[in-house]
């Protein structure tokens, strides 16, 4: 199990420098080079970070000559200390870690350098002598180096050692201490990707003490902490998904598991054709030098024979043959790209036709009901005009509860739009029925004292319902707006809750209100009808609300149903499934 | 009784404007405005609220997530929080809901849907659930300080400053220097929660701060507390004597 995550310890090396931002050297690299005061130090200094070991070594044994003689003792240090990395890049780690010590003996040695030698001293011990026991002293060494005042840069890089050497050597109280300061750092400094990093070995360190529950947290934190996923960070999102995959594996989650070991092979093939592309790109540009000097030497050969006519042909055929590879290049990309456009259009195409539905049925309503405010505005101004003050109340009136009912359409169209491309964050929660009903009637209180309305919430203050909140507040909200707009004044509407079996519960909105015919009835509970006849033209309503809460009931695993008399009033009741054991 | 501070992290002036009015109305005590993640954080280390009001969106980005996920990575100084969002965006979500524990707030709402995601958060926070919506408890008990719903409201006080507790059936009687009053919580649950090396049960009826004993009367069976306040001693509950003298 330990080999499988091996890997994401390697991150920090090549993570730790890209940057917070400070004005002073801090990085190893531009602290050095802030060290550097001479051509020839810059030079070497230079040679060693791109690797050409033999030059740089040339340049160290003759400056080192140099600082011997002028008795320089910073610069004695300094060199010591480049020279120790040499040893380190050549794989020489005894000879490293004398010549690192003795940078380190010498007394005028920099706060900075006597870090970052602690730091490679531990490092070598860690990937190159193998031996952990004398790691964490250098760490430790290094860390009372440490003050408050030091770069974000060199305090993550001494914590995500310390985390990565205790994980190492089983100490998994102090990696998880090491990695939270790193982790701290990071997110106050709002650094994602390194953050993701730690995030990652937090995981590894809690699979690691098969707390696989915390582990896989910990993974989806650092998989979801990318704020972009791209090529930079393709390799570490494989490998956090290729962990995600094991700690799933480890839980019995298999099909999860396999979910994520696919994404983490998808991730790898696009890591392996993007290597394969620049190899190939190399390939081709050898390929094309080579071609090129055979070229040369038969154009001088069959110079020599006179044949320059058939070099012409031949150069031309060479020609017409990489224009057909170009062409079929482009001709296979071409294919592909046709064809992703092609499932793209046919998803559009059902979205259309599901926008086209909703737009016909909306825009006439919404149309009419702008358009009567249209109108009522004109009287209003006449009204105004003629100073008939009394008349105005009354019109205000009509407009705010004209632009109510616009806005309830509104605000429905855009849920059903939401519901239908799945959109919406849903989630199945235990809730209180009676807290939710209260939530949404709160709005509510003006409009039941203008209309005079009674209104009663007597839903069981116990009764737990396991739903959706926000689309559940939805269908209440739609429900009693329906209630209302089939009252007159003086009508009740009480809503209650009414235990049905031992898994559902009823939340019932019963009115005093018109109520509707049997067909109206049959009508609203079909599944596919969207536009229901209004009984009542001077009730705007378009049967979208309706067809929106069958939805979400159904969303919600629920059921729905109505009871009405004509005349006498309706029931509209909502099955929904019961909450543990004591709801 | 205190009131409770609530640092609100929120962009759109009319928006924080409204929030801030709805929450002083109801005895809120709001303790900063902050409109970008440097702020929040700087206010929240400088401000000690109780709660925090996030909004996920700050400038066009998901910032607030950012913010919780810095408050809550030091579990000793986290604190619970509120997300406040207009989009019901299932990534966004996803996101955010594994920054836990996870209270959110869906523009627009009302006082009822505010005062109810506070409470929430402190119940998931405190892993006390249902305290606030059930008629029989009013109270989430915490190291420093209770919790209490008074009407609409929530107040706080200090657990040090509670002298003594006096049980009367679903009751307790809080005392501390200052005030008097009642809580709605069980005896079994209260003697759970406090800390046990500070409260110590001393008869059937009391639970006695030992911080606040000046004296104790063993041939009357009576504790002598700070304040003039006294408590009775009963036998079977004698723990306290130990404590005491090795003060």
């Amino acid at each position: 199990m330990s080999a499988k995550f091996l890997f994401p310890l390697l991150f920090l090396v090549c993570f730790f420098f890209s940057g917070f931002s400070q004005h002073k050297p801090c990085t190893k690299k531009e602290f050095i080079e802030s060290l550097c005061n001479s051509d020839k130090l810059h030079k070497a200094h230079l040679l060693l970070s791109n690797n050409s070991l033999e030059e740089s070594f040339k340049l160290i044994e003759n400056l080192k000559l140099d600082s011997e003689a002028k008795q320089d003792k910073n610069f004695e240090s300094l060199i010591l200390f480049l020279e120790g990395e040499l040893h380190r890049r050549n794989n020489s780690f005894k000879k490293s870690v004398e010549t690192y010590k003795l940078s380190l003996s010498k007394n005028t040695i920099n706060n900075d350098l006597a870090f970052y030698a602690y730091i490679a001293l531990g490092d070598i011990y860690i990937s190159g002598i193998r031996d952990f026991d004398k790691v964490i002293p250098y760490y430790k060494k290094a860390e009372l180096l440490l003050d408050k005042e030091s770069c974000p840069e060199k305090q993550t890089l001494l914590y995500n050692a310390l985390g990565n050497i205790n994980l190492l050597s089983k100490n998994y109280d102090e990696a998880e201490k090491y990695y939270i300061k790193g982790l701290e750092l990071y997110l106050n400094n709002n650094k994602t990707t390194q953050a993701a990093i730690n995030y990652s070995n937090l995981g590894n360190l809690y699979f690691e003490q098969y707390k696989d529950a915390k582990a896989e947290e910990y993974f989806l934190k650092a998989i979801n902490a990318f704020q972009k996923k791209d090529s930079t960070n393709i390799n570490v999102r494989q490998q956090i998904n290729y962990n995600l995959f094991a700690v799933n594996e480890a839980k019995g989650y298999y099909k999860t598991a396999i979910k994520y070991l696919e994404t983490s092979n998808t991730l790898k093939d696009s890591i392996w054709n993007r290597d394969k592309v620049w190899e190939i790109a190399d390939l081709s540009k050898k390929l094309a030098v080579e071609k090129k000097n055979q070229e040369l030497q038969v154009l001088e050969a069959e110079n020599k024979v006179k044949s320059a006519q058939r070099n012409g042909i031949l150069v031309s055929a060479l020609v017409l043959l990489a224009l057909l590879g170009v062409s079929i290049y482009y001709y296979r990309e071409k294919v592909k790209t046709n064809k992703i456009i092609s499932t793209q259009n046919e998803t559009l195409d059902t979205l259309n036709a599901t926008k086209d539905k909703l737009f016909s049925i909306v825009s006439h309503d919404l149309r009419s009901s702008v358009n009567a405010l249209k109108s009522s505005n004109r009287t209003l101004v006449n009204n105004l005009e003629t100073k008939n003050i009394e008349k105005l109340d009354e019109l205000l009136n009509t407009n705010s509860s004209i632009v109510n009912g616009a806005y309830n359409l509104l605000d429905n169209l855009l849920n059903w739009a939401m519901l239908q491309t799945k959109q919406t964050y849903f989630h199945i929660e235990e809730h209180r029925l009676y807290m939710l009903v209260e939530h949404v009637v709160f709005n509510y209180q003006g409009l039941f004292a203008e209309k005079e309305i009674k209104f009663e919430n007597s839903v069981s203050k116990k009764d737990k319902i396991l739903a959706d909140q926000e689309s559940l507040k939805i269908i209440i909200r739609n429900l009693i707006d329906n209630a209302i707009k089939f009252t007159e004044n003086n009508d009740v509407i009480s809503v209650y809750s009414k235990v049905e079996d031992e898994n559902y519960i009823q939340l019932i909105i019963e009115d005093s209100g018109l109520g509707m015919s049997d067909n109206t009835r049959l009508e609203l509970l079909k599944e596919t009808s969207l536009l229901s006849k209004k009984e009542n033209e001077d009730v705007i309503g378009t049967g979208l609300g309706i067809q929106l809460c069958k939805s979400m009931i159904r969303k919600n695993n629920g059921k729905f149903s109505i009871e009405s008399q004509l005349g006498k009033g309706t029931k509209m009741i909502v099955s929904l499934p019961k909450a543990g054991d004591n709801g | 009784m205190d009131k409770i501070n609530v640092l609100v992290v929120e962009d759109t002036v009319s928006e924080s404007d409204a929030l801030i009015a709805s929450l002083e109305a109801n005895n809120f005590n709001v303790v900063g405005l902050a409109t970008n993640f440097k702020d929040a954080i700087s206010l929240y280390n400088s401000t000690n609220p109780d709660v925090l009001i996030v909004d996920i969106f700050l400038n066009g980005l998901p910032e607030g997530i950012n913010v919780a996920e810095a408050i809550s990575v030091n579990p000793d100084s986290a604190k619970p929080f509120v997300f406040l969002t207009s989009s019901s965006d299932r990534q966004i979500f996803e996101r955010a809901k594994l920054t836990r524990p996870f209270s959110y707030l869906l523009k627009p709402f009302n006082e009822l849907e505010l005062f109810y995601a506070i409470e929430m958060a402190l119940e998931k926070f405190y892993e006390q659930k249902d305290v606030f919506l059930s008629d029989d408890e009013d109270t989430v008990i915490t190291d420093d300080y209770l919790f209490i719903k008074k009407g609409k409201a929530l107040k706080k006080v200090l657990v040090k400053d509670i002298i003594y507790i006096e049980v009367e059936d679903k009751y307790c009687n809080i005392i501390t220097e200052k005030e008097k009053f009642v809580i709605n919580i069980s005896l079994v649950k209260i003697s759970k929660l406090l800390n046990p090396d500070q409260f110590f049960r001393t008869h059937r009826r009391f639970i006695v701060n030992v911080s606040k004993v000046e004296e104790i009367i063993l041939s009357d069976n009576l504790i002598l507390l700070s304040g003039g306040h006294k408590a009775d001693l009963s036998d079977n509950y004698r723990e306290i004597i130990k404590r005491v003298k090795t003060l």
